[in-house]
């Protein structure tokens, strides 16, 4: 069967101008503004063996990788899905020896091994940041305003954090709020499907489906639960997470939602933008298994930048210039000096208007092309 | 002001028990809604900042999954069917109660014994849910989709059985097919888009409380 010229496989795009541009300066924006807080660079490559990309974070589920057998090593590697896992297996081996906490940050492409009709990108453009030997309150706070940095130098706006407590339905159910099937239970509780939590038995959770909303009154609820000692705990960090984001971010409180937080521990966050209809990036606190089995606490965030690529951020305006033939290069260069892009003649046949140029040149300066 | 939150309502079924549902939240549509012959598929309503569009039941869930709707009214057996991750659906509605179930020719049920069964044909509406269902038993169902009329395919042996809707029974009767499994009960239920369900929270989460309380009202009175 021939395949139509052009045609690429399901979930996989060209980007072509200006969005290509866009998606390299937002890329650029976001590693500069994270690296300024002290977060080093790191490039792991986009395909491993495949053992060594899962199982380097504990508690993350056994995800579907696109994979390959190596015709060298003829063992199996896998194209990475999410550059975290990579960021932890650096963390604890070639790096395991610096001081911590470290802070690393990454941008680079990930490949997924499907697409859902929801996300039909297989091929995205993740870049975070990972802050490796510290979870606690101080390590939320910086990486959360880092994260709402992050999105504001990429031009978002009207940004908003949901607060999560990833681990909160397993804490309970351990302790004051029993049940016989707690996958079952996450997982109505993260489609907040409250006909199907209480067919299963678990009415005592259903509070937790109505506290979820705007910070404020979500906490107020789940104080007026008083469910001990775990809940309190957590709830004092939101607080402190509040206070600290201010007025930068609407902040929402999803106490049991799941959504991407297989490996997150005692706090999570989605990031969303107005006009931008999915998530847009996500973070918490996770658990790194070191070579040797012992583990060490990170906290991190995520943003996807093609979403706010295809919403049209990071495209600028260009002042393009046509440079007739036999002009002095001189000129090209003082002109590019000054912050305009330049095109030259190469025949006299070149149409400035069909080669994208907003200028001509009259002999000293650039004029605007007519408008046809 | 901000763009209104869009409401899809399916068409059919959910609809008349519906409406009254939503006057008890204060959600009042434009009487072009009510009108059979209207061919408008956007409505306004009482409220300025709350439009209403009417689609087919398995569209509801699309766009509200895909944020073209903020929220939603949907039987669960189409929540079941698409297993959006997208979804939220924070309150069971308590109403177009049903359930999913196999059925098969009269004839056939008498003789058939469902523990033997390996691999079914099976014509259906829910594929997704269908073949989930049986594979959860060690089946393999093959799904011939339909959009409609699946009562007829046992009779012109397009597959063997069907799964479908079942309210009182009889549309099944008069087709000389006898119901031999219940997969689930259904009910509809108030979805809400995950990301509106966060960006739009001083609008949709009061909206939510309120059918909340709606359906409370129902169960009090």
């Amino acid at each position: 069967m021939t395949i139509a010229p052009g045609l690429l496989p399901e979930g996989l795009r060209d980007r072509l101008p200006p969005q290509a541009e866009a998606a390299s300066r937002l890329l650029h924006r976001v590693i500069v503004a994270i690296g300024r807080h002290g977060y080093a660079r790191v490039a792991p490559p986009l395909a491993e063996f495949e053992e060594g990309l899962i199982g380097r974070l504990k508690s993350a589920r056994a995800q579907d990788l696109l994979r390959v057998v190596d015709p060298v090593s003829q063992r199996s590697l896998a194209f990475r899905p999410d550059i975290t896992g990579q960021v932890g297996r650096i963390a604890t081996t070639r790096m395991g020896h610096h001081a911590r906490p470290l802070r690393l940050a990454y941008g680079g492409p990930v490949l997924k091994l499907r697409a859902t009709q929801l996300r039909p990108e297989r091929e995205l453009v993740q870049a975070g940041a990972e802050l490796i030997g510290n979870d606690n309150i101080a390590a939320v706070i910086e990486i959360v305003l880092l994260a709402i940095e992050a999105l504001e130098v990429a031009g978002v706006e009207g940004i908003s954090v949901d607060l999560t407590l990833p681990d909160l339905v397993e804490t309970l159910s351990a302790g004051p709020m029993p049940v016989t099937r707690i996958d079952a239970v996450r997982d109505m509780l993260d489609a907040k499907d409250a006909g199907g939590l209480a067919a299963l038995g678990a009415e005592a959770y259903l509070p937790f489906i109505s506290a979820a909303g705007p910070v404020g009154p979500a906490l107020e609820r789940l104080r007026a639960l008083d469910l001990g000692q775990a809940l309190d705990s957590r709830l004092e960090a939101i607080d402190a997470v509040v206070a600290a984001v201010g007025s930068r971010a609407a902040l929402t409180l999803d106490p049991t939602e799941r959504h991407g937080f297989e490996y997150q521990r005692w706090i999570g966050f989605s990031l969303f933008g107005r006009g931008l209809s999915g998530e847009i990036g996500r973070g918490g606190t996770y658990t790194i298994l070191r070579p040797d089995g012992s583990e060490e606490a990170a906290v991190g965030f995520s943003l996807y930048l093609d979403p706010l690529v295809d919403a049209g951020f990071g495209i600028e305006p260009r002042r393009t210039v046509f440079l007739p033939l036999g002009i002095d290069p001189a000129v090209g260069r003082a002109l590019r000096a000054e912050g305009w892009t330049t095109i030259a003649a190469l025949s006299d046949r070149d149409e400035p208007g069909a080669l994208g140029c907003t200028h001509g040149w009259d002999g000293t300066a650039p004029v605007p092309l007519q408008a046809r | 002001m901000a763009e209104p939150i869009i409401l899809a309502i399916p068409k059919g079924r959910i609809l008349s028990e519906a409406l009254p549902l939503l006057a008890r939240v204060g959600i009042v549509p434009e009487a072009a809604f009510s009108d059979e012959n209207s061919r408008a598929l956007r409505f306004a309503t009482n409220r300025p900042d709350i439009a209403i569009i009417r689609v087919r039941a398995f569209d509801v869930a699309t766009f509200v999954a895909h944020g073209a709707a903020q929220i939603g009214i949907v039987g669960s057996d189409v929540l079941m069917e698409f297993d959006y991750s997208e979804l939220y659906a924070p309150v069971d509605l308590d109403i177009g109660h049903c359930r999913l179930s196999i059925a098969e020719p009269a004839a056939m049920a008498a003789s058939d014994d469902p523990r033997e069964w390996s691999h079914v044909r099976v014509a259906t509406k829910y594929p997704y849910l269908t073949r989930k269902h049986f594979e959860a038993r060690g089946v393999q169902a093959e799904c011939v989709k339909l959009n409609g009329a699946m009562e007829i395919a046992p009779e012109l042996g397009l597959a063997g059985r069907i799964v479908d809707l079942v309210s009182s029974g009889k549309t099944l009767k008069e087709n000389g097919l006898v119901e031999v499994e219940v997969i689930t009960q259904v009910s509809a239920r108030l979805i809400v888009n995950r990301a509106a369900f966060k960006t739009r929270a001083e609008t949709v989460v009061p909206l939510v409380e309120a059918f909340r309380a709606a359906v409370g009202q129902a169960h009090a009175a």
